[in-house]
């Protein structure tokens, strides 16, 4: 496999991975005052 | 209101109960949501926090003081409250260990009409629903 292509693959990955591993999934506010 | 969060950064979809004063809020999957800034849209909006919960993903961490954090990406981290739940998680601290927490990002204090966002919001812990 193309040296570039394998690099390409492999930060793709990294990244997917750090996505995937810390996040924010959800967001509840309780507020006041809406109409 | 719901139009303006979802202009925020990094917000995905936002669903708004008139019935009992909840929003509920679906980030994207990039990571750029900011709850602060959420925060700020929504008091621009003229509506009032009275509390924030959230869920989130993270390793945790020890900042410069020792104290306890959860680091939700690289660039951010939660400063934990120190109670019974977040000495459980003590152990933890350094390592690779993914958390998956639901805590208290903000509540209103009883007297103040809009919430001091210029303090760094602390997370308190109210579950710890996954260790992996």
């Amino acid at each position: 496999m193309n040296f570039k292509k394998l690099v390409v693959l492999l930060l793709l990955g990294f990244g997917l991975t750090c996505l995937s591993q810390a996040q924010i999934q959800h967001i509840e506010m309780r507020v006041e005052g809406m109409t | 209101m719901k139009q303006h969060l979802g202009r925020q950064s990094g917000v995905q979809t936002v669903e708004v109960s008139l019935i009992d004063g909840k929003v509920q809020i679906t980030p994207k999957e990039d990571g750029r949501i900011d709850p602060v800034q959420l925060l700020k849209a929504t008091y621009d909006s003229g509506v009032s926090v009275a509390e924030m919960d959230l869920t989130a993903r993270g390793k945790i961490v020890k900042d410069s003081s020792g104290n306890l954090a959860l680091q939700v990406d690289p660039t951010r981290s939660f400063a934990i409250v120190p109670d019974q739940l977040s000495q459980g998680l003590e152990a933890l601290a350094g390592s690779q260990t993914v958390v998956t927490v639901r805590g208290q990002l903000y509540k209103k204090t009883s007297g103040k009409k809009k919430a001091d966002l210029s303090a760094p919001l602390k997370l308190q812990i109210l579950e710890v629903q996954k260790k992996e």
